[in-house]
C-alpha cells in the first residue's frame, strides 16, 4: 500500500521535472513544426497563400541545387562527423591525464575556436585560405605543394575547405564535453590497469571507451544533427559556393526564405526533407548505441 | 553548499524580474512625432540618411527621425517576414530597398507600399530607374543613389604600356581585354579580379545592351537570349585572356585593387571611396565609361551596378509625415545632394543634382578628373531595364550554368537547361510592368 | 622508455592542434589592431590602431555598447534559467524512468530534428499573437523575453544532462531518499553539486550559443536599442567599404565574455578532481 502511493508520488515529482520543458519545446518547437509542415503543401508568396497539394515535394525532384546541397551535406556528414569525434576523443583522453604538463594550455587553446564568433572566424578563414593567402604561402615553403592551391574557388577545394573548418570550430566544443564525462570516471580503476601492465591504448580502449558510451552517442547524433543542419560556414566562408559547390540544405532553405522572393512553401517542403533524413539516422545511431544499456 | 544554492535562486529571481522590467510591449510607433528609417551601410546610405534628417529637423522640428543600421541581408529578411505576416509594428517607415529586389517586394505586397506621385515624378530622375519602381505608370518610392557603372583603372600602368587615357575611353570589350595584356605582359599586373560565385559583370554586360535573364512580362529569357550569349562569351574571354585575379569575396576583392594586385575595377561608381582609400595611390588612378560588347548592337558604355531607392511603408502609420520627409530631401533637396556628394561620394540620380556646384570639382586622386560630373552624365545615358522579381535567385542558378560553360560545356544545352530550371523555379511570373 | 616516447609525441601533437586553433584568433586580434586598408593587404604585423578602431565603433550609429548589454543580458539570464529547467527534464527523463517517459523524451529528441530556419516565420507569427494575450506579452515580438525563452529548454541540453546522468549512480538518490530528504532537496544537493563537471560544460555551451545566436534575434528584435551584438556586427560588414580594422575590433571584444565564462568553468573539466563521484 504504501509503495504504491510512494510509486505514485515520485510519478507526480517526476512530471513536475519535465512538464515545463516539455511546455516550452512543444510552444516552441512542435506547434510551429506543424505550421510549417502545413506550409509545405502550399505555394505563393506573402499572404496569397493557395494549397498546391504536393507540388512543391515534386518540384524537389527537379532541382539541380538542392540535389547539389543535399550531396554537399552528406559529404560533410559522412567525412568530418567521425574525424571530429575521434579528434576529440583522442585529445580529451589524453587531457586527462592528471601527470600530463602544460594541460590548462592546450586544453585553452583547442577551445579558443569556438569562443570566436562566426563573422570573426570566417573573416580569418577567407583571408588564411585565399589564394595568395598565409596558408599557401606555408605549405608551398615546406615544399607540400608547387602551386597555389585555390582553397575558396575551386569546387573541391571549398569542400575540403569546409570540412577544416567545421573540424577547426567544434573539435573543441567536443572535447568538452568528454572532458566533463569522463569526470565520473573513478581515477582508482586506471590505477588499477596501470598496475596491471594495461597500455595506454588498452586502457583507452577497455575503460575510457566503455565508461563514456552515453556521451559519445550524445555528441555523434548530436554532431549528425548539427551537421545535417549546417548553415553557417556555408553562408559566411564560402557563400555556398563556388556556384553552389559547397551549400549546404539548411543555406539553401535560408536563401529560399530571406535571399529569393520568398516561397515559404517549397522552403518548408525542403525542411521536411531534412527532418526525415535525421529522423532515420538517428533513430540507427539510438538503436545502435542503446544496445548494451 | 547552501549560500550556493541561495545565490543560484537569487540570480534566477533578480533575473526574472530584470527581464519583466526591460521588455517593452512592443514600440508604440503610432505618434505622430516619429518616423522610423532602416538602411545599410553605416558609411554611406547611412550618413545620407543621417544628414537628410537634418537638414529635416529644420523644415519640420517636431519630427523624430530614427535611423537603424542594418544589414542588408538582415533587412530583407524583416521585411519578408513580417510582410508576409501582415505584421507591421516593428517594421520601420522609410525603408532602403536595392533596385534588384523592389520589383519582388513590389508584386508580392504592393499595397503595402506608398505611391510618390504626388509628392515627386518620375522624370525628375535619371530614366533607367524608371524601369525599376514604376508600376501602372505610378512610382512607388524615390530613387537614391547611382550604380552606373565604370571602369576604375590605374592610369599610371596603363601608359606604361604604351597606350593613352584617351584609348580608354569609347572600349569595346575586346579593346579593354587587349590593354589588359599589356599590362600583364608589361608589369605581371593583372587587369580585374572576378568572383566564381558573383557574375557581377554580366549583370552589368546585360543592362548595357537593355537585356535581362527576364523579359518585359517576366518570363525567364535565358535559353534565347543573345545579350547574354555575347556576355558568357565576353566573360569567357577575360579568364580565358589569362588577365583575371580570382577572388572569392569583397575583403579580397578590394584588398586586389588596393594592394596594387589589380589594375583595374569594373564596377559601380560607389567603389570610389574603397579606392580612395589607399592613400599611397593618390594621383595613380583615373575613370573611363563602362566597356560596350562591340558584337551586340545594342551594347552601350553605360550600365549601372546596384543602387537603391527609398519606399514608404504606408500600413506601418506615418505614411504623411514619411512621404514628407522624403519630399524635403532625397526627392528635391539639390542643396542636400550637393553636399552628400562631397561627403560620401553620394552620385545621386536626381537629374538637377547633376548641376550643383560639387559636381564639378576635380578629384585630385584621380588627377583631377571631374568624375562626379562623369558620373550624371553616364547615369543619364543608362538603358531602363526591368529587373523582374527573381534576380538572385535566377542569379544563383545562373553562376552554375556559367561555370559549366567556362568548363567547356555547351553553351546552348546548358542555357536551355537553364531555362527549364528557372521556369521551374519562378514558376509565377506577374512581373509588372510601367 | 616507451611511455617517455609517449609523452613526447602527445605534447607534439597537442602543441600542433593548438598552435593551429590559436593562430587565427591571434590574426584576429592583430587585424584589430590595424587600418582597415592594411587588413585588406593581410598585413601580419601588429599595428597601433586599436585606440582609433575602438574609438570609430563607440562614436558609430551602431549601438555597440547596447547590444554588447542586450547580448549578456540574454545568454546570462538563459543560461541561468536553462540550467534549472532542462538539466531538471534531463535528469527526471532517466531517475524516474518509466515507459511513458522514456516516449517523451524520444519526441522531444524529435524537436532537435528540424532546421531552426524553417521555424523562423510560424514562431514569429505565433509571438506575434501574444500582444495581445495578458501575461503573455512580456515575451511578445521585440523583447528580450522572447530571445530567452526560446532558449531555456532545449532538446539539446535535455538530451545531455540525461545522458550524464546515465552514469550518476543512483545509490546516491536511494541513500538520501532513505534520510528523508525530498526528490527536489535530492535534486538541488545532492545531484547538482556531485556534477559540476556536467553544469559547467553546459554552462560554456548554452552561454556560447545564446551569444552567438543571429537567426532568432534578427526576426523578433526590431527596435535598435534591443538588438544584439551579432546583428550589430553583421551591419557592420554590410557596407561597399566596410572598415575592417573596426570589424575585425568589435569582433574581438565580442569573444571576450564568452572566453571569460569558458576560464570560469574550466577549473571544473581538471582532471584528477577526484571527490566528483562521492559528493
Amino acid at each position: 500500500m504504501n509503495k504504491k502511493k510512494v510509486m505514485e508520488s515520485f510519478n507526480r515529482q517526476a512530471w513536475i521535472f519535465i512538464i515545463p520543458s516539455m511546455l516550452l519545446i512543444i510552444s516552441f518547437v512542435f506547434y510551429p513544426m506543424i505550421q510549417a509542415f502545413i506550409t509545405s503543401f502550399q505555394t505563393g508568396t506573402g499572404t496569397n497563400l493557395s494549397v498546391n497539394g504536393i507540388d512543391n515535394y515534386k518540384r524537389l525532384l527537379t532541382d539541380t541545387t538542392f540535389r547539389k546541397a543535399l550531396f554537399n551535406t552528406l559529404l560533410y556528414l559522412f567525412v568530418q562527423v567521425p574525424i571530429m569525434i575521434i579528434l576529440a576523443l583522442v585529445i580529451s583522453s589524453m587531457l586527462n591525464n592528471k601527470k600530463l604538463k602544460f594541460k590548462g594550455f592546450y586544453r585553452t587553446a583547442i577551445f579558443l575556436p569556438c569562443v570566436t564568433s562566426l563573422v570573426a572566424y570566417s573573416i580569418i578563414f577567407k583571408s588564411l585560405f585565399a589564394a595568395d593567402g598565409f596558408v599557401n604561402a606555408i605549405l608551398m615553403k615546406v615544399h607540400l605543394i608547387s602551386e597555389p592551391i585555390s582553397w575558396i574557388t575551386d569546387p573541391v577545394w571549398a569542400k575540403i575547405l569546409i570540412i577544416v573548418a567545421i573540424t577547426w570550430r567544434w573539435v573543441g566544443y567536443n572535447m568538452v564535453f568528454y572532458l566533463s564525462g569522463l569526470q565520473s570516471v573513478d581515477d582508482a580503476v586506471y590505477e588499477a590497469a596501470d598496475i596491471d601492465g594495461a597500455s595506454a591504448f588498452r586502457k583507452f580502449k577497455s575503460i575510457t571507451l566503455p565508461m563514456l558510451r552515453p556521451i559519445i552517442i550524445f555528441t555523434t547524433i548530436n554532431s549528425t544533427i548539427g551537421t545535417l543542419q549546417l548553415f553557417d560556414e556555408s553562408k559566411n566562408i564560402t557563400g555556398g559556393g563556388p556556384a553552389n559547390a559547397t551549400i549546404t540544405i539548411s543555406h539553401y532553405i535560408y536563401n529560399l526564405l530571406f535571399k529569393y522572393s520568398p516561397d515559404f512553401g517549397y522552403a518548408a517542403a525542403v525542411s521536411y526533407v531534412i527532418v526525415i533524413m535525421i529522423v532515420v539516422l538517428s533513430f540507427i545511431q539510438m538503436k545502435a548505441g542503446d544496445k548494451n544499456d | 553548499m547552501r549560500i550556493k544554492k541561495l545565490i543560484v535562486f537569487l540570480l534566477a529571481g533578480i533575473t526574472i524580474l530584470s527581464l519583466a522590467a526591460c521588455s517593452d510591449t512592443g514600440d508604440n510607433n503610432n505618434s505622430s512625432d516619429k518616423i522610423t528609417i532602416w538602411a545599410w551601410d553605416e558609411s554611406f546610405n547611412i550618413k545620407a540618411v543621417n544628414k537628410a534628417a537634418e537638414v529635416y529637423a529644420e523644415i519640420n522640428p517636431d519630427v523624430e527621425v530614427e535611423v537603424v543600421t542594418m544589414a542588408q541581408n538582415d533587412i530583407v529578411a524583416m521585411l519578408n517576414i513580417s510582410l508576409s505576416s501582415g505584421a507591421y509594428d516593428g517594421l520601420p517607415d522609410i525603408v532602403l530597398i536595392e533596385d534588384y529586389r523592389v520589383q519582388g517586394y513590389l508584386t508580392a505586397y504592393q499595397n503595402d507600399f506608398s505611391v510618390m506621385t504626388d509628392i515627386a515624378s518620375a522624370d525628375d530622375f535619371a530614366e533607367y530607374k524608371t524601369g525599376v519602381n514604376v508600376i501602372d505608370g505610378k512610382m512607388y518610392g524615390i530613387p537614391f543613389d547611382s550604380g552606373v557603372a565604370a571602369v576604375f583603372y590605374r592610369l599610371d600602368l596603363v601608359e606604361e604600356t604604351g597606350y593613352a587615357q584617351a584609348d580608354m575611353e569609347d572600349l569595346t570589350w575586346d579593346k579593354y581585354i587587349e590593354i589588359g595584356k599589356a599590362i600583364k605582359e608589361k608589369t605581371g599586373t593583372d587587369l580585374l579580379t572576378l568572383d566564381p560565385s558573383e557574375i557581377g559583370q554580366i549583370r552589368m554586360m546585360l543592362q548595357s545592351a537593355g537585356a535581362w535573364y527576364t523579359d518585359e512580362d517576366g518570363n525567364a529569357d535565358i535559353a534565347d537570349n543573345q545579350a547574354l550569349k555575347d556576355a558568357i562569351t565576353t566573360y569567357k574571354k577575360l579568364i580565358d585572356a589569362g588577365i583575371v585575379k580570382k577572388v572569392s569575396d569583397w575583403n579580397q576583392f578590394v584588398g586586389a585593387f588596393n594592394s596594387g594586385e589589380a589594375a583595374s575595377v569594373p564596377t559601380g561608381c560607389w567603389i570610389s571611396p574603397s579606392v580612395t582609400s589607399a592613400d599611397d595611390q593618390s594621383g595613380k588612378w583615373a575613370v573611363a565609361p563602362f566597356p560596350r560588347m562591340a558584337e551586340n548592337p545594342d551594347s552601350i558604355n553605360a550600365t549601372s551596378f546596384g543602387g537603391s531607392g527609398w519606399y514608404v511603408l504606408k500600413n506601418v502609420g506615418n505614411e504623411e509625415v514619411a512621404k514628407d520627409f522624403l519630399k524635403e530631401t532625397f526627392a528635391s533637396n539639390v542643396d542636400l545632394m550637393n553636399q552628400l556628394v562631397e561627403e560620401i561620394n553620394l552620385v545621386s540620380t536626381l537629374t538637377a543634382a547633376g548641376e550643383a556646384e560639387n559636381y564639378s570639382k576635380g578629384v585630385e586622386f584621380y588627377g583631377g578628373q571631374e568624375i562626379f560630373k562623369d558620373f550624371a552624365a553616364w547615369t543619364e545615358e543608362v538603358t531602363p531595364v526591368n529587373y523582374g522579381k527573381d534576380t538572385y535567385y535566377i542569379e544563383d542558378m545562373m553562376t552554375e550554368a556559367v561555370q559549366r560553360i567556362l568548363n567547356g560545356a555547351d553553351m546552348d544545352k546548358t542555357l536551355s537547361d537553364c531555362q527549364t530550371q528557372v521556369e521551374a523555379a519562378v514558376a509565377k511570373g506577374g512581373r509588372k510592368s510601367k | 622508455m616507451i611511455k617517455k616516447i609517449s609523452i613526447v609525441l602527445q605534447h607534439i601533437f597537442l602543441m600542433l592542434l593548438s598552435i593551429l586553433s590559436i593562430f587565427p584568433v591571434i590574426w584576429m586580434v592583430i587585424a584589430a589592431t590595424n587600418k582597415s586598408v592594411n587588413v585588406t593587404r593581410g598585413t601580419l604585423t601588429p599595428g597601433n590602431y586599436l585606440f582609433e578602431n575602438i574609438k570609430a565603433l563607440l562614436d558609430s550609429d551602431l549601438l555597440y555598447l547596447n547590444a554588447f548589454k542586450n547580448s549578456f543580458t540574454i545568454a546570462l539570464i538563459t543560461t541561468v534559467l536553462a540550467m534549472l529547467v532542462s538539466s531538471a527534464a534531463g535528469y527526471a527523463f532517466v531517475i524516474y524512468r518509466s515507459k511513458v517517459r522514456d516516449m517523451v523524451f524520444n519526441i522531444i529528441l524529435l524537436s532537435m530534428m528540424i532546421p531552426f530556419a524553417a521555424l523562423l516565420v510560424p514562431l514569429f507569427r505565433l509571438f506575434g499573437k501574444f500582444n495581445n494575450i495578458g501575461i503573455l506579452k512580456y515575451i511578445s515580438i521585440n523583447t528580450l523575453a522572447s530571445v530567452v525563452i526560446i532558449g531555456v529548454a532545449t532538446a539539446f541540453l535535455i538530451f545531455f544532462f540525461r545522458q550524464n546522468t546515465r552514469s550518476f549512480p543512483k545509490e546516491l538518490v536511494e541513500a538520501a531518499r532513505i534520510d528523508g530528504l525530498g526528490e527536489f532537496r535530492i535534486f538541488l544537493s545532492i545531484f547538482m553539486p556531485t556534477n559540476k563537471a556536467v553544469y559547467a560544460a553546459a554552462i560554456v555551451v548554452t552561454f556560447m550559443t545564446s551569444w552567438n545566436s543571429y537567426l532568432w534575434p534578427l526576426i523578433t528584435l526590431q527596435s535598435a536599442d534591443k538588438r544584439t551584438l551579432p546583428l550589430v556586427i553583421a551591419a557592420m560588414g554590410s557596407s561597399y567599404t566596410p572598415d575592417y580594422g573596426m570589424i575585425m575590433t568589435a569582433v574581438f571584444l565580442a569573444t571576450l565574455p564568452t572566453a571569460l565564462i569558458f576560464f570560469l568553468m574550466q577549473k571544473q573539466f581538471v582532471a584528477g578532481m577526484t571527490g566528483s563521484v562521492k559528493g
